[in-house]
């Protein structure tokens, strides 16, 4: 039987969430499950906001999972708290696009406290109404309205995903959707998790050594080390000013992860 | 004859076509990392697609090229924190003045 140790992130997926802002779970969920949820979710005549999981209580069943909480704890610390906000997204066929926005008001925190979990009951194709997210824009202290004259940005990624997936999304991460221009409606349920206890050591599959291998100038686009990713990731190709100054966010993030630096109170 | 021409001419009228640029950089030879047509007809819209983006220009020089007119370049001398990230890349305005049929 899988435990959550077995499905710790390794220190390349953390570069890779500290870089990008995003990582994709494909719990191994009973059968039936999704289905179950996707029928509830159907059934239901109107949104019980933060009451969801009492409405569908098998919700819980994806947030135990091993996979899901192994994302959690490499992430949060082994103490993450599952917060009392969450919400059904239901995306009515016919229904347009929704504009880029960060969650909340802008004023970003370089440290990873808190994140969302996107759980999608249903196979999401692209003509039914994906969240649309820019990886690397987490790390942005953009308001909403100057997103406003964007649509289209270089590297968005529709998470066009299989029934089951729960995509965690760091929480100021720019995201929109798509329109829905199919004849079924798009689930997603949201949920907010935070940590609670400050790490004194990585909650992850760490490797001491992590950061030893040599910077590879000749592979940039193809790191695969957490050294490497951390350097030289550019999602979207922002400019040489930019990706410096990310690079910089970055390793401050990855020191906060691991232990290494002291830091503030943690918000409640 | 001519007053054929003089006929159609009445059902035709100029309109400005707008296309917001983001470029990586704020020279018109970088790539742009955001592209955002607004057509002038009636009930137009821009959405953000699920799809694979092909856009028809890689720059804003392309655009140029392609006879569209710059009618507002970033701003650069606004307070900034150097220190921080805010919008990505660097925001061109472009017109092209077009007839439309009324």
């Amino acid at each position: 039987m899988s435990t959550v140790t077995d499905y710790l992130l390794t220190d390349a997926q953390v570069a890779q969430f500290v870089v990008t802002g995003y990582h994709l779970v494909e719990p191994d969920l009973p059968a039936g499950l999704n289905d179950g949820i996707a029928a509830k979710l159907e059934s239901l005549q109107s949104n019980p906001g933060d009451a969801i999981t009492d409405a569908v209580p098998d919700l819980w069943q994806v947030l135990d999972h091993p996979a899901v909480r192994g994302t959690l704890v490499s992430l949060l610390g082994p103490d993450y708290e599952v917060q009392g906000h969450r919400h059904w997204h239901c995306k009515q066929p016919d229904s347009g696009f929704m504009q880029w926005h960060q969650d909340s008001t802008n004023s970003r925190d370089l440290r990873l406290n808190r994140f969302l979990g996107l759980y999608y009951p249903t196979d999401v194709t692209p003509d039914m109404g994906p969240t649309v997210i820019v990886p690397g824009t987490q790390y942005r202290n953009a308001p909403t309205d100057r997103m406003a004259t964007y649509t289209n940005i270089r590297g968005q990624v529709p998470l066009v995903v299989k029934a089951g997936t729960v995509a965690f999304t760091h929480y100021d991460l720019w995201h929109g959707t798509a329109a829905n221009r199919s004849k079924y409606k798009r689930h997603m349920i949201k949920f907010l998790f935070r940590r609670t206890k400050q790490n004194q050591a990585p909650t992850w599959n760490h490797d001491p050594a992590a950061l030893n291998s040599a910077t590879d100038w000749n592979d940039r686009d193809g790191a695969g080390d957490p050294r490497n990713i951390l350097t030289f990731g550019n999602p979207i190709g922002v400019s040489q000013s930019d990706h410096y100054k990310e690079r910089g966010i970055r390793r401050q993030v990855w020191d906060y992860l691991t232990g290494d630096v002291p830091l503030e109170a943690i918000d409640a | 004859m001519a007053k054929k021409k003089n006929k159609k001419a009445k059902f035709k009228e100029k309109r400005q076509r707008l296309l917001y640029l983001h470029g990586r950089s704020p020279s018109v030879f970088s790539d742009i990392l955001g592209y955002t047509p607004i057509e002038p007809i009636d009930g137009y819209r821009v959405e953000i697609s699920a799809e694979e983006q092909d856009w028809p220009y890689h720059t804003v020089h392309d655009a140029i090229v392609d006879g569209w007119q710059v009618v507002q370049f970033p701003q650069l001398q606004a307070p900034f924190d150097d220190s921080g990230l805010d919008v990505v890349g660097y925001e061109f305005i472009l017109q092209k003045m077009e007839e439309f049929d009324r």
